[in-house]
């Protein structure tokens, strides 16, 4: 029983491996040859049945204890023969590889264009990778630039509430931290000394003011009091050039 | 305009300067008797002191002559500023000086220093701490380039920062500290350096303006601990974290992390390749560079030890 298993097994094979070969061929012959050749694949795929349902046949004399090794190589042919069956209805309606080629003017096969499309793809995934990266340095380039612009805001905000603070010092007296050293170029403290120097008592004040002030204030002064007024107003004008000077005389 | 011209009217000037201050016999008696004469002498420095300046504006190449010019400008202004100083007029006094230490600047850096050290006193005289402050730090800075002495030139900024933190201009005065600290660290005052990046670090924090760059200052100041020993580095990365949250996440932070674990693996490469990978997103300065540098040393001086 089991060597006509076997003969039906070099039958199936040889069988298997002629359908295979007309298969290979048909797609690249047309016309009469093409139908020719699908006739005789046709036929050997007939015989291929027939010894498939032969060999089921034998199995089932075989004795149930050895059965399984027959029947699992028997479901291997099976999936042979309808791979086969497969493959063969494609090659009916598929076209050849030469005759697409000539058509769409390639050469080397589709394994070549699929090698260049991988390569084209990772290369395209560096650049934006590479782009990424040099995006990410610009975000913590400005963000450095932009600490070093709040570090100037903050010490700008401070020299003009300080300045502000001099100007319209507040009502409360005597909480200036600074209170052994006589204030110097307030412009509050300069309208008070210039009513000062309005007052009758002149000189004096003059005098402990003017060593903190434009020695012009002072040598007018000392001269005449008749200039006092008219150094008032010098004392007025000329701290305001002062005050809106650059440099000189404006602690910022 | 004519850079001769200038020159020779300049110099009449200060040749009738000069005489003008000799025939106003003395400087008290001056005062009385003819304190027109001196101011107007004094005037006339001043004048020929700014025209010396334009000169050298308008020819750049008679370098001699620049020379030359500049210091005679600055000597104009020192003369100048004396006169006020004898006319009791300590402002413009220290204005000249610093007018003189100006024109100096470029000429003769230790005379420059010399009258803005004597305009520094005249202001904090007068009670006059922020701009004697301000002046300090141009000395600092004239130590820092022309001179090259960084213990004074860390003298002067400790002396502005001092200043600046009495006048409560708390920014200026952590920008003096931040020069102090950088130095010091360069001459492994490591302890100094610490201290002061740390109080610059928690004082910033809290402020909506400046929190952004108080990572920077923590970072500085583990890098410092690290200089000196590992473990102090890691308590103080955790301290940092825990005062300041947001430090976790920065990634200098992640740096500090990677860089404690290879040195203690003594591991020279997992430690140099950290760093190049910091460096490639964000470029490390001088000062970071010498230091990871002195802390690299460290594992590599182990390493050789172990051979």
């Amino acid at each position: 029983m089991s060597s006509d298993f076997e003969a039906y097994e070099q039958d199936f094979g040889t069988l298997t491996a002629e359908i295979t070969n007309k298969i290979g061929r048909i797609p690249k012959l047309g016309g009469k040859e093409k139908t020719q050749l699908v006739l005789n694949v046709d036929k050997q795929l007939e015989e291929v049945r027939e010894l498939m349902e032969q060999m089921d046949l034998e199995v089932r004399e075989i004795p149930i204890q050895s059965r399984g090794m027959y029947q699992s190589r028997l479901k291997s042919y099976k999936g042979e023969m309808e791979k086969l069956e497969k493959d063969f209805k494609r090659s009916r309606i598929a076209y050849s590889d030469d005759v697409r080629n000539e058509l769409l003017g390639e050469d080397a096969g589709s394994s070549e264009s699929q090698r260049a499309h991988l390569l084209d793809n990772t290369e395209k995934l560096e650049r934006s990778s590479r782009r990424l990266e040099a995006g990410y340095q610009i975000a913590v380039e400005t963000e450095q630039v932009g600490q070093e612009i709040l570090a100037n805001l903050h010490s700008d905000r401070e020299k003009i509430q300080r300045s502000r603070d001099r100007n319209h010092p507040e009502p409360s007296p005597g909480l200036r931290p600074r209170r052994h050293h006589p204030p110097h170029h307030h412009s509050g403290h300069l309208f008070q000394c210039a009513r000062a120097l309005i007052s009758p008592n002149a000189l004096t004040h003059t005098h402990s003011v003017s060593h903190t002030h434009t020695h012009k204030t002072r040598t007018r002064m000392i001269n005449s009091d008749k200039s006092v007024c008219s150094g008032v107003i010098r004392t007025n004008g000329a701290h305001e050039s002062l005050f809106l000077g650059p440099d000189r005389g404006l602690s910022l | 305009m004519d850079n001769s011209g200038k020159e020779k009217e300049a110099i009449q000037l200060m040749a009738d300067a000069d005489k003008k201050v000799k025939t106003s016999g003395s400087f008290l008696g001056g005062m009385f008797g003819g304190p027109h004469k001196v101011e107007e002498a004094c005037e006339m420095y001043c004048r020929a002191a700014n025209m010396f300046k334009m000169a050298k504006n308008w020819n750049g190449t008679l370098l001699c002559a620049l020379f030359h010019t500049k210091h005679a400008a600055g000597n104009a202004f020192c003369q100048a500023a004396r006169i006020h100083m004898q006319l009791q007029n300590k402002h413009d006094s220290a204005t000249s000086f610093i007018d003189a230490g100006n024109a100096f600047k470029k000429a003769d850096p230790s005379e420059a220093i010399k009258c803005l050290n004597a305009a520094v006193d005249i202001y904090t005289d007068m009670g006059r701490f922020t701009i004697a402050a301000k002046h300090h730090i141009t000395i600092a800075e004239i130590y820092e380039s022309e001179l090259v002495d960084i213990e004074k030139a860390i003298a002067h900024y400790e002396q502005a920062a001092d200043y600046y933190k009495g006048e409560e201009s708390n920014s200026s005065a952590n920008k003096c500290l931040l020069k102090v600290g950088a130095y010091a660290a360069q001459l492994e005052q490591y302890a100094k350096a610490i201290e002061i990046y740390e109080q610059v670090g928690s004082s910033t924090m809290d402020n909506p303006l400046l929190k952004y760059s108080a990572k920077e200052y923590f970072f500085k100041a583990s890098l410092c601990h690290f200089i000196v020993d590992e473990l102090n580095a890691k308590l103080a990365v955790e301290k940092y974290e825990e005062m300041f949250p947001a430090f976790s996440d920065s990634r200098e932070c992640k740096l500090l992390k990677k860089l404690l674990d290879a040195h203690e693996e003594q591991n020279c490469e997992a430690f140099t390749e950290a760093i190049k990978e910091f460096d490639s997103i964000s470029r490390l300065d001088q000062w970071q560079t010498t230091m990871l540098l002195r802390i690299k040393k460290t594992i590599q001086g182990d390493e050789g030890d172990l051979k």
